[in-house]
């Protein structure tokens, strides 16, 4: 299996190479044996990288210690859960696992696109079959899992610790769609830009799939930072390392098209600037990949100073090069059709968001690259260092106006607003949020930062639940509806609209956990067994720290060293927790790997106590970090809900006419449910 | 030395110098396999004599904030001294900048003076953030300079757009004839979909 595996992985570099061709040469001369024979290399190449990954599979599950890549990931007696997942947990396991989601992707793009998006679907393929045999040769010429040892060694060398969690079994795949997916809108932008057709059809498509970006990239952004809190010990969920930063950028860029694209299908404006938002989006995701395993930047992951950043440069900057070209030669077809009425209007608002979305991807985009450019600027040496301060000072307040424009734009009305209308809109939420302020000031809160977060909170909030109960009383009032009956058929008539609210809600609740950090205090304690410390949280508690002692246990593949540590509140025995230390060994129990930590936390909505085992100074004696992270785990439950709200936006609906560039058709007597929108609306 | 004699010689070196390649790859897999590249030896003493009557300069969380949180540790992390030497067991190289970190605070040394004095030693590298002096105020500028760029072309593109759509509408041209109450159905209808 593991030969037909290797064997399959070289077909698919020739399908895809053929894929590509006859896709290119069948669209370009209008011949369908060709465009068929294309759309038969791209299911075939999906399956040829299927076989390939199941024979990676098989060598990784059997312990084939004769492939460099399971002697490098794999130990005999690692657990059988991360025998699995180190096929992503390496180079060149990741490289292939890239491969299989996109030519799976493509193949389920190509089967839909070949009847409904037929004049774009042969460019469309050829794209992606390029963009397939870029990963595919560069899986096999430079990062070829199947490639072997001289010599089979007894036992492999296991998996980085810090992988073994149940969040990296799910966090890399799920981050892998994400980014993955921005290739199918990429491709069938430029399947648009060669036809000169970037019409409705072509929105339909893109906008889909820049969903199923959108939802994997914020599924897998939030599980990696909580992988990070749990893991990693350092009481904190994001660091802006460049490998973050990197999922962070065509998040940004694709959030910003989601928001651009309503204007596009309403008033047919921003074209040009939705094809770019598309295009940028694939390029930074490969920017992204390029930077984190070239080893150009400094970051934490261990895929850097690998040998493929080269060919990922050559190809970011091919692409580029592609695009730029495109878009350059079809600038008259992207004009706009429509005009604008007012500068307060939805659509003016939508531009703002924009503006925002994209300055903070170029404030991280330069922040991670700037090393690099002081670097050659300055001819220094080494290069200088550009951690969190940096990220923070320059993003939070682009983060805050973000925030605000998210409960404005709800409120303005497309094409124009009156200013009776804007009065009405923005009374309750402008209440809600200085009434938060106001009670938060009363409490004794004094960071303005902070503030002004939870101000902003509250306005977002209150637009959201204005926009809720608006709506909700008008099904009440004409279909006569319990409030939970108006709200479910106010959500499933109108999903992306209702499903956006619900994002939004979402992303409150992530800014206030954010400025929840605001107040996060740490205390370095030193405890002999028997010994009690006692400190106070941010709330006021009163904590007290009682050590059991030291002890150490033994389980597969890991030797653990915990601390028994009681935490009282308030007097009051809460539970014991246990910190630990975990060196891990191979099968012939041989130490690898640096010991690692395990904290223990405890976690309630309004703040988690983190407990890390930071030294042993004798047999009896532990040093611990006690941190206190309030709101920590609303970031978990705003994730949550944005997944939600990102579900009810993607759920499939039937495709209604929208009102288009004009007052189109909105004269005719609506349906009922129209009634009831505008009577919620207006 | 016959043939067979040299061939089961050479035989023997070759495959010892196999298995010493193969243990050192090994070897060097291991290390390259560590949780983050680590240079223990990266440490480099940063002590000042203490100042005259020295005492305190500041409280240790002052010290944990201003200071340690704003030096890099520079064991090949990422992260900054007060992160380091509590999350990384086998890290060296915090436990020993953080010692350096105390004995200036100790001998009356300012934050300032002592992420100074660590930048002596390290070079830039030693902060978590460049100073914002010299080329690394660009650093600092440029994403507001292109904001604000950016925020001047969407003005500007919002205003042609507005005055295109006044050129496009001359006077004359009939006005929809609806009620006030058509007029806002129409709007939410438009808003409905949003």
């Amino acid at each position: 299996m593991i030969l037909i595996g290797e064997l399959a992985l070289w077909v698919a570099l020739l399908m895809s190479a053929w894929t590509m061709i006859v896709s290119f040469a069948g669209g370009t001369q209008r011949r369908e044996d060709l465009i068929v024979s294309g759309y038969r290399g791209m299911y075939a190449t999906f399956a040829m990288t299927l076989l390939a990954s199941i024979g990676l599979w098989t060598a990784l599950l059997t312990n084939d210690f004769s492939l460099k890549y399971v002697a490098g990931h794999v130990s005999a007696n690692m657990p059988a859960l991360y025998t699995f997942t180190s096929f992503w947990s390496g180079q060149e396991g990741s490289m292939l696992f890239w491969a299989l989601i996109l030519s799976f992707y493509a193949a389920i793009a190509i089967y839909f696109a070949s009847t409904r998006n037929r004049e774009l679907a042969p460019f469309a393929n050829g794209t992606l079959a390029a963009i397939i045999l870029f990963f595919i040769a560069t899986t096999c010429f430079k990062a070829n899992p199947f490639a072997r040892n001289a010599w089979i060694p007894v036992d492999g060398a296991g998996m980085n610790p810090q992988l073994q969690n149940p969040g990296m079994a799910v966090h890399p795949p799920t981050l892998y769609l994400g980014y993955v997916a921005t290739a199918i809108p990429f491709a069938f932008a430029v399947a648009a830009l060669i036809t000169r057709r970037i019409d409705t059809e072509w929105l339909a498509v893109v906008r889909r799939w820049a969903l199923v970006t959108w939802f994997f990239l914020t599924i897998g952004i939030i599980l990696g930072m909580w992988w990070a809190y749990v893991e990693l010990g350092w009481s904190g969920y994001w660091a802006w390392d460049p490998v973050e930063n990197a999922s962070f950028l065509p998040w940004l860029t694709i959030t910003a098209f989601l928001h651009s694209i309503m204007i596009q299908e309403k008033r047919g404006m921003l074209r040009k600037w939705n094809v770019v938002l598309v295009v940028v989006s694939f390029l930074l995701a490969i920017l992204g990949t390029f930077l984190t395993r070239s080893g150009v930047v400094e970051s934490v992951h261990a895929f850097a100073q690998s040998p493929i950043g080269t060919w990922f440069a050559a190809f970011t900057i091919g692409a580029t090069a592609v695009t730029i070209y495109l878009v350059a030669t079809r600038l008259r077809d992207l004009e706009a059709k429509a005009s604008l009425e007012s500068m307060a209007s939805r659509e003016a608002a939508f531009l703002y968001n924009n503006l925002v979305l994209v300055g903070i991807a170029f404030a991280v985009l330069w922040g991670t690259l700037f090393p690099i450019i002081s670097q050659w600027a300055t001819g220094a040496r080494e290069k200088i260092t550009v951690g969190p301060p940096f990220f923070n000072r320059v993003n939070i307040p682009l983060g805050l106006l973000l925030l605000a424009l998210t409960g404005i734009g709800p409120l303005i009305a497309w094409r124009r607003a009156s200013v009776s209308n804007l009065r009405r809109q923005f009374a309750t939420p402008v209440i809600v949020g200085v009434a938060t302020a106001v009670l938060l000031v009363a409490l004794g809160m004094r960071n303005w930062y902070a503030l002004v977060a939870y101000l902003l909170c509250g306005f977002v909030a209150g637009t959201i639940l204005q926009e809720f109960y608006k709506g909700v009383n008008a099904r009440r009032t004409i279909h006569r509806e319990s409030a939970v009956t108006g709200f479910i058929h106010l959500v499933a008539r109108n999903r992306r609209r209702y499903g956006g609210y619900i994002v939004h809600a979402g992303i409150v609740m992530l800014f206030a956990a954010f400025a929840g950090l605001a107040f996060k205090v740490d205390y370095d304690v030193t405890l002999n067994t028997g010994d009690a410390h006692e400190i106070t949280d941010p709330l006021g508690h009163r904590w007290r720290f009682v050590s059991q002692g030291l002890s150490t246990t033994q389980r597969k593949n890991t030797k653990v060293l915990s601390l028994g540590l009681e935490a009282w509140r308030d007097g009051k025995l809460v539970e014991v927790m246990r910190p630990e230390k975990r060196t891990y060994f191979n099968a012939r129990g041989e130490q690898i790997f640096n010991p690692t930590t395990e904290v223990a936390y405890r976690t309630n909505p309004s703040l988690d106590t983190y407990v890390i085992l930071a030294g042993v100074s004798s047999v009896d004696t532990a040093e611990i970090r006690v941190s206190f992270n309030p709101l920590v785990m609303w970031v978990w439950i705003g994730g949550f809900v944005m997944m939600i709200g990102g579900l009810i936006v993607m759920w499939p609906q039937a495709e209604r006419r929208r009102p288009q560039a004009g007052y189109v058709s909105v004269l005719a007597p609506e349906a009922a449910d129209a009634k009831a929108s505008a009577l919620a609306g207006v | 030395m016959k043939r067979r004699e040299f061939l089961t010689r050479a035989a023997a070196v070759t495959a010892v110098a196999m298995i010493a390649d193969q243990a050192h790859a090994q070897q060097q897999g291991a290390q390259g396999a560590a949780n983050v590249p680590m240079d223990q030896a990266a440490a480099r003493s940063v002590r000042r004599p203490p100042k005259p009557n020295a005492r305190p300069s500041m409280t240790d969380r002052e010290r944990d904030d201003n200071v340690e949180k704003a030096i890099h540790c520079q064991c090949g992390c990422t992260l900054d001294v007060y992160t380091c030497r509590t999350t990384d067991f086998a890290c060296q190289v915090s436990p020993a900048m953080h010692a350096d970190i105390k004995a200036l605070v100790e001998g009356g040394y300012t934050a300032q003076e002592i992420l100074d004095s660590f930048v002596d030693v390290y070079g830039e590298r030693a902060l978590m953030a460049p100073r914002p002096q010299g080329f690394n105020l660009v650093g600092y500028v440029t994403p507001f300079v292109a904001f604000a760029a950016g925020a001047i072309a969407v003005v500007g593109v919002l205003r042609s757009w507005k005055a295109r759509k006044a050129v496009a509408q001359p006077a004359g041209v009939p006005t929809l004839s609806a009620t006030p109450d058509e007029l806002a159905r129409l709007d939410a209808a438009i808003r409905d979909d949003s």
